[in-house]
């Protein structure tokens, strides 16, 4: 019956197009016998469809995904504010890039008859330049969450890739990328949110406040905690904590606003706590109810520009327990001098911000209503306002 | 007057779960989660536990428990709703502690500790996950009181939490009344 009803349908299709293929001969000819349109000819000359390729990576493009209603993640090119292309997310998938531009990679969740049947985890290989399908590397599962900025993370050399699974027992995927298989799963439990470790393996943040360090061998993994620095109930780290690969350090921000590097390695080095809000002559965040003050918050709250080490925050004025409040503001934060240097309001509610890597960073933002916004830290404005262009997730390409 | 007992919920949460499901697999990881997880709800009941006398005063309420109203189930300021991230089911053909038509209820959910504003006491709300549909779309809501990080998924509102249903396509949430908190 489908079937029956697509022939039809294809044969009036075909129908359709013979018929405006037979129309457009007179129109053509009655063209080409006025003089004065002679040079429109060139115009109606027939056309080849053909698709096209993706330029050169820019280190001004950011990757924004889509909402709720929308995953796919689309490219856009921050100095023209035009679309470049799009990568196919699904709801259920994070993404990542190789940090040569070797690849892109989606990890994702499927199921064979869209919502039900038998489900399928994967980890999906595209082409850097043409965008085709390359390959898919299946997973033993992986956490269903939309999507979240640690839970699919690769290693600096592009080697190893790093997949979160909750099932709901919590283990890591260690992928093979040169081999593209799974190499090993890790069990570990009560931890999540990971970053690559140089040498080691990965790191990943602990329900009891330590960070796990896990020494991924050929086979087996060992696996050893730090002391606890935080407490995950009360005053918990953004688990969007931020990674700088030169420095191989992350800068973590809690609930309340402390900010504290961490020296990763096999012992991993726990620096100081010292509050945002201090930093900028504000009074330090509390967890008391009633307690109104400017909070970090969001969904991808803050972003690290390497090379100057500044960092970039959402913040909102409210009470505790607004952890996921959108930015009315960006604070950045000199790292170095632990000052905050300028707070830029937003007129727009933004629940997450990214920064390209180069030496003329721009600032991406992105907020639920699906608004993209293009700032330039030369001059804090905005350089450009793109309707749906996203409101999810940013990322943006690598610089080496 | 029943105080809440980290024993009996997870008996509840587990009888509710084996008579839903047979997948003995799946048991298996919850039993590993549950083993690889003291904090297990245990933070914010054991700090209402240590106390003598919890201070349910306005003082010491969050914005949302100060704020919460008791009568309309599908708004986000309900009660009920202190730590829902998602489309209320009741807004989406079901109810605040059952599913629209055709979905299945996950057997397990993250918790919330929420405050009842009409008795000012605290109970331990469970947010089942309504699954195997499309998502509903309607009445989302986000509330974040004593919501965690990801590392912390039981008080974590945004993981799905259909594990253990014939398919983990997320549709609602739903706020089931587990008991007393303190």
């Amino acid at each position: 019956m489908i079937r029956g009803t697509t022939t039809i349908g294809m044969g009036r299709l075909a129908g359709a197009a013979l018929i405006a293929l037979l129309g457009l001969g007179p129109a053509h000819a009655q063209t080409a016998s006025a003089p004065a349109a002679a040079p429109t000819m060139a115009s109606v000359e027939p056309e080849e469809p053909f698709t096209h390729t993706l330029p050169d990576w820019s280190p001004h493009w950011g990757l924004v995904r889509g909402g709720w209603e929308n995953g796919g993640t689309r490219i856009w090119n921050g100095d023209t504010g035009k679309m470049v292309g799009l990568v196919a997310t699904g709801r259920w998938s994070d993404i990542a890039l190789d940090p040569k531009r070797r690849a892109i990679y989606v990890s994702e969740t499927i199921w064979t008859k869209v919502n039900r049947g038998t489900r399928q985890d994967m980890l999906t290989v595209y082409d850097p330049k043409t965008m085709a399908l390359v390959t898919e590397i299946p997973l033993p599962g992986r956490l269903i969450i939309g999507t979240m900025k640690n839970n699919f993370v690769l290693s600096d050399d592009g080697k190893q890739a790093f997949i979160y699974n909750f099932s709901p027992a919590s283990s890591v995927n260690v992928v093979d990328l040169e081999k593209r298989k799974v190499a090993q799963v890790v069990e570990l439990p009560g931890c999540a949110s990971l970053v690559p470790v140089t040498g080691v393996g990965f790191s990943a943040l602990c329900s009891d406040g330590t960070l796990a360090t896990v020494t991924v061998g050929p086979k087996t993994s060992t696996v050893s905690h730090s002391q606890p620095f935080f407490k995950a109930a009360e005053d918990g780290v953004f688990d969007c904590f931020v990674y700088d690969r030169t420095k191989g350090e992350i800068v973590t921000v809690t609930y309340t606003g402390l900010v504290r590097t961490v020296k990763l390695g096999a012992s991993p080095t726990i620096g100081d706590a010292w509050s945002i809000q201090a930093a900028a002559g504000v009074r330090p965040g509390d967890t008391r109810p009633l307690d109104i003050n400017w909070f970090p918050g969001g969904r991808q709250a803050m972003a690290l520009h390497r090379a100057t080490g500044k960092l970039f925050v959402l913040m909102h004025r409210g009470e505790y327990w607004t952890q996921k409040d959108d930015g009315e503001e960006v604070w950045v934060v000199d790292m170095a001098s632990r000052k905050v240097v300028k707070r830029v309001p937003l007129k727009k509610p933004i629940g997450n911000i990214e920064v390209t890597q180069d030496a003329k960073p721009l600032l991406f933002l992105s907020g639920d209503n699906g608004l993209v916004q293009v700032m330039d830290l030369a001059t804090y404005e905005i350089k450009h306002d793109i309707e749906r262009g996203g409101g999810g997730m940013i990322v943006t390409p690598d610089v080496d | 007057m029943k105080r809440f007992d980290i024993d009996s919920l997870g008996e509840k949460l587990l009888r509710t779960f084996a008579g839903n499901t047979s997948r003995r697999s799946f048991l298996t990881k919850l039993g590993a989660t549950i083993v690889a997880a003291p904090a297990f709800p245990l933070l914010p009941v054991s700090r209402a536990r240590a106390a003598s006398k919890p201070d349910r005063s306005p003082e010491a309420k969050t914005a949302f428990a100060r704020n919460a109203q008791t009568k309309d189930d599908t708004k986000c300021d309900y009660w009920r709703y202190c730590a829902i991230d998602g489309s209320l089911c009741s807004c989406c053909g079901g109810g605040v502690s059952s599913c629209p038509p055709g979905a299945e209820p996950s057997p397990v959910s993250w918790v919330g500790t929420c405050i009842n504003p009409d008795d000012g006491k605290a109970y331990l709300i469970a947010y089942r996950d309504c699954c195997g549909k499309s998502a509903c779309g309607q009445c989302g809501c986000d509330n974040t009181d004593r919501e965690t990080q990801l590392y912390m998924p039981q008080l974590n509102n945004n993981v799905i939490w259909c594990f253990g249903t014939k398919s983990m396509e997320y549709h609602c949430s739903t706020a089931v009344l587990v008991g007393k908190a303190s």
